[in-house]
C-alpha cells in the first residue's frame, strides 16, 4: 500500500513519464524537434509496456469487488488528508492499455503527419500532456484526483484542438471545446458536492471511487439522492462524451490536426465520459429515474448526429459525427443495462472496440488528407483516393466496424449493446437504436462508396461535388506542399501505415475477444442465447444501409444524391445541425449575454468599480477637508498639540 | 531654611519654568525666542528629575545621569535649531515665524 509498492510504482511512472516529457520539450527542448520527439516517444513507449505488463501480470489477480486500491498521502493538512493513488480493477486495466496503446500508435502516426510542421516540438508535449492526464484519469482512486485529470483532459484538448492558433476557426474551436465542456463540468462537480455532502463521513478529497460504489450499493443514500448526484454528474459526461445538447463542440474539434481528432475521438477526451459511467456504475444503476434520462438522451443524441453525419461533406465531420453517435449508443447500452439490472459489459466492450475502429478511421482520413490537401472527401475520390492501397483497405475495414458487419469487432459490441436495449420493456429503444444503426451503415458506406468507385474525370457531377477550396480546411501550412503536388504519388511513410495496420488488426480481433473479455471483466462469462431475432434484425439494418448507400451512391448509374434529397426541409434541417448551433447562439444571446452579463456588467461597473471609485474620492475628500488645518501657523498647531496632550494627561490622571 | 528642603518648592518652580516657557513657544513670533523657549521647557524637565532625584530615589546617581543626557541633547538640539533658523532667514530674509507660510494646506 506504500510508495515502494510495484504496482503503485509502475502506475505513477505511467502517469509521470509523460508529464515530465511535456515540462522537458515545453521548458527546454521546444526548439530541437528531434529531441522532443525522442524524449516524447520514450516518455509513452514505457507506459505503453508498462501497462500491459501490469494488465497481464493482475488480470488474473483483481476483480471488479476485489480492486487493488494502492496510494500515497500526497497533501497532509491536520485532519485533511489528500490521497493520491490508483484504482486497478479490470476496467481501469483494460482502458489503461488501450489508452496507452493509442496514444503511442498515434505519437508513431504523427511523426509523419506532423512532419515539418513548426510547432512540432509543441504537438508532442501536448501529446504527452493529453496521454498523461487520460492515464491518470483512468487509474485513479479518488474523484478529486479524477476530478483533476478530467479538468487537464479538457485543457490538454483545448491546447490540441486550437493548435494551429494562427487560424481563427481553430482558436475559436478550441476555445468553443473548453467552454462548453466546462459548462457540463459544474454541474459534474456539483455532483460530488452533494455526494459528499450526503455521505456525511467522508469529505471531498478522500472520496474514494470504490467508496462511491459502495455507498450505493449498500443503499446509504436514498433514491432522490442518488438521482440528484447521478444527474449532476451526467452532465459532465455530456460535456466531454458530447451528448445532445451540449454536444456541438466536438464537430467543431475537427479544426485540430488529424491525430488529435483521432486521439480525441477513440480513447481520450470523449471516451472520459463513457469511461466515468463505468467507473461508477453502480451509482448510476441505483438509480432508475437517471437512467431513463441518459437513455433519452442518449437516444436523442444517437439520432441526431447519424442524421447529420448523412449529408456531411467533409470526411473528418462524418466521422465526428459517427463518434457522437456511437458516444450515445455506449450510453444508451450502459442506462439500459442498469435499467435492466445487467452489467456494464456492453457498453464498455462498445468503449473498446470502438475506441480501436474509430482511431482507425481517423488515422486513414489524416492519410488522405496529408495527401490530397483537402478535407472533402468528394475531391478525395476525383484525385485518386482509391489508389493509396493501405489506407484504402484499412479504412474499409474501419468502416464495416464501425456498420456493424460479421466479423469485424463493431458487430459483435453492437450486438451486445441491441442485446441490453431488448431486454428492455419498451421495444421503442431496441427499434431507435436498430434505425441509428441502418442511418450509421448509410452515412459511412456513402464515404466508401464515393471514395471507392468515383466517377470518370469528365463526369458532369463533379460540378456539384468537385469544389477545391484553396488553403483547404483543417490543416495548416505544410500540408499545402503536399497538396500542391497530388498528382504524382508518392506512398505513405511507413510510420503513417504502420498504425493503421495494427489498428486494423485489432479492429478484427477484439470481436473475437468477446467472452475472455467478458470473463475477465465480470469474472464470469455469461452464456449467450442467440437471439436470432436480434441479430437477423441487426445484421438487416447494417446491410439495408449499405445496401441505400449503395443505390444512391455506389452502382454505376448512382445519382449521387442522398435519398434525404426527396425531403429537401429535412436535409436543410440536418446540413444546419438541427439548427443547434444557432439555438446555442440564440440562447448565449439572449439569457447570457442579454441577462447575465447585463446584470453583472451592471454590478462591475456600478458596485465594484463605483466602491473602489468611492473609496478613492472619500479619501481625496478627507484629505481635503484636513487640508483647512495646515493653516502656516506653526504655534497655532502646536497649540493643538499641546491642548491634546494636555486633555490626554488629564484623562489619564483623573480617568482612573 | 523649610522651604528649600521640599519636594514641592522645587515641582512649582519647575512648573513655573514650563509654564513660561509653553507660553514663549506658542505665543512668540521670534524664532529665536522660540528657541529660548524650548531650552526653558527643557531646564524644566531637569529640574524635576533632580529634585525627585534628590528627595525621592533610593540611588543618588540616576537623576543626574538623566540631567546630563538632558544638557547634552540640548547642546546639540540648540546647534541644529540654530541652523534652521539660519536657513530660514536665508530663504526668507526674516526670522519671523509668521512669514514660514509654504506649507499651506
Amino acid at each position: 500500500m506504500g510508495a515502494c509498492d510495484p504496482n503503485f510504482l509502475s502506475c505513477f511512472l505511467i502517469v509521470a513519464l509523460p508529464l515530465l516529457s511535456f515540462a522537458v520539450i515545453m521548458i527546454f527542448t521546444w526548439r530541437r524537434h528531434k529531441l522532443s520527439l525522442a524524449i516524447s516517444l520514450t516518455c509513452s513507449t514505457i507506459p505503453l509496456i508498462l501497462a500491459w505488463s501490469l494488465f497481464f501480470r493482475l488480470k488474473d489477480a483483481v476483480t471488479m469487488a476485489k480492486p487493488i486500491v494502492t496510494q500515497v498521502n500526497w497533501l497532509v493538512s491536520d485532519a485533511v488528508i489528500v490521497p493520491f493513488g490508483f484504482l486497478l480493477d479490470p476496467v481501469s486495466l483494460l482502458m489503461l492499455a488501450i489508452v496507452a496503446t493509442i496514444s503511442w500508435l498515434i505519437q508513431v502516426y504523427s511523426i509523419g503527419y506532423m512532419e515539418g510542421d513548426p510547432g512540432f516540438a509543441r504537438f508532442y508535449a501536448d501529446l504527452s500532456l493529453f496521454g498523461m492526464s487520460m492515464l491518470s484519469l483512468v487509474s485513479a482512486s479518488g474523484m478529486l484526483q479524477l476530478f483533476i485529470s478530467w479538468e487537464l483532459v479538457g485543457l490538454a484538448s483545448y491546447l490540441l484542438i486550437g493548435f494551429w492558433y494562427e487560424k481563427f476557426s481553430a482558436s475559436e474551436a478550441g476555445k468553443k471545446a473548453f467552454v462548453v465542456t466546462r459548462f457540463g463540468d459544474i454541474g459534474f462537480f456539483m455532483g460530488l458536492v452533494f455526494l459528499t455532502f450526503f455521505l456525511k463521513d467522508i469529505n471531498i478529497f478522500g472520496l474514494g471511487i470504490f467508496d462511491i460504489n459502495n455507498a450505493a450499493l449498500t443503499k446509504k443514500l436514498t433514491e432522490a439522492q442518488v438521482t440528484l448526484c447521478a444527474l449532476l454528474i451526467f452532465c459532465g459526461v455530456a460535456g466531454k462524451s458530447a451528448q445532445f445538447p451540449i454536444h456541438v463542440w466536438l464537430p467543431d474539434a475537427m479544426e485540430g490536426p488529424t491525430p488529435v481528432s483521432a486521439l480525441l475521438h477513440s480513447a481520450t477526451m470523449v471516451a472520459a465520459g463513457i469511461y466515468l459511467i463505468t467507473r461508477l456504475f453502480p451509482l448510476f444503476a441505483a438509480s432508475a429515474t437517471a437512467m431513463s434520462v441518459v437513455l433519452a438522451i442518449s437516444t436523442i443524441t444517437l439520432l441526431l448526429s447519424s442524421t447529420i453525419g448523412m449529408v456531411a461533406k467533409d470526411i473528418k465531420q462524418v466521422w465526428a459525427y459517427s463518434t457522437v453517435s456511437q458516444l450515445g449508443f455506449m450510453a444508451m447500452g450502459l442506462s439500459a443495462a442498469a435499467l435492466g439490472g445487467s452489467t456494464l459489459f456492453a457498453g464498455y466492450y462498445h468503449l473498446t472496440t470502438h475506441a480501436a475502429f474509430k482511431a482507425l478511421l481517423f488515422l486513414c482520413a489524416g492519410v488522405f488528407i496529408h495527401h490530397f490537401g483537402t478535407n472533402d472527401f468528394f475531391v478525395m475520390s476525383k484525385d485518386g483516393g482509391r489508389k493509396l492501397a493501405i489506407p484504402m483497405i484499412t479504412v474499409t475495414i474501419g468502416a464495416l466496424a464501425l456498420a456493424g458487419i460479421f466479423p469485424f469487432s463493431g458487430f459483435f459490441s453492437k450486438e451486445a449493446i441491441l442485446g441490453q436495449l431488448w431486454h428492455l420493456p419498451n421495444k421503442m429503444w431496441v427499434g431507435l437504436a436498430l434505425f441509428g444503426a441502418f442511418l450509421t451503415a448509410y452515412y459511412t458506406f456513402r464515404v466508401i462508396f464515393v471514395m471507392l468507385l468515383p466517377r470518370k474525370d469528365d463526369d458532369p457531377i463533379w460540378k456539384e461535388y468537385y469544389v477545391r477550396e484553396e488553403g483547404g480546411h483543417g490543416h495548416g501550412a505544410h500540408d499545402d506542399a503536399h497538396g500542391g503536388g497530388h498528382d504524382e504519388h508518392h506512398g505513405v511513410p511507413w510510420v503513417m501505415s504502420f498504425p493503421l495496420i495494427v489498428l486494423a488488426g485489432f479492429t478484427l480481433v477484439l470481436g473475437f475477444m468477446q467472452a475472455p473479455l467478458e470473463k475477465f471483466l465480470l469474472g464470469e462469462s455469461h452464456p449467450h442465447d442467440l437471439n436470432y431475432l436480434l441479430l437477423f434484425l441487426a445484421v438487416g439494418c447494417a446491410l439495408g444501409g449499405i445496401g441505400v448507400a449503395w443505390l444512391d451512391w455506389g452502382r454505376s448509374g448512382a445519382k449521387w444524391q442522398g435519398f434525404i434529397r426527396k425531403f429537401p426541409a429535412l436535409e436543410t434541417f440536418f446540413i444546419q445541425k438541427w439548427y443547434m448551433d444557432h439555438f446555442w447562439r440564440w440562447f448565449l444571446n439572449t439569457f447570457i449575454y442579454g441577462t447575465f452579463s447585463r446584470i453583472f456588467t451592471y454590478n462591475d461597473r456600478r458596485v465594484v468599480d463605483g466602491g473602489v471609485d468611492a473609496v478613492a474620492f472619500s479619501t481625496i475628500g478627507s484629505g481635503r477637508l484636513l487640508s483647512f488645518i495646515q493653516t502656516a501657523f506653526v504655534q497655532l498647531n502646536l497649540l493643538f498639540m499641546v491642548l491634546v496632550l494636555a486633555g490626554v494627561g488629564l484623562y489619564l490622571l483623573m480617568g482612573r | 531654611m523649610l522651604v528649600f528642603n521640599q519636594l514641592e518648592t522645587y515641582l512649582y518652580l519647575a512648573l513655573l519654568l514650563f509654564a513660561i516657557g509653553l507660553y514663549g513657544v506658542l505665543a512668540r513670533r521670534s524664532l529665536i525666542a522660540i528657541l529660548i523657549s524650548v531650552e526653558l521647557i527643557l531646564n524644566a524637565a531637569s529640574l524635576n528629575f533632580m529634585a525627585f532625584n534628590r528627595f525621592l530615589a533610593p540611588h543618588p546617581a540616576v537623576g543626574q545621569v538623566i540631567t546630563l543626557f538632558i544638557m547634552a541633547v540640548a547642546a546639540a538640539e540648540a546647534a541644529i535649531a540654530l541652523s534652521i533658523i539660519v536657513a530660514v532667514y536665508r530663504k526668507l530674509k526674516s526670522i519671523n515665524i509668521e512669514h514660514a507660510t509654504e506649507l499651506r494646506g
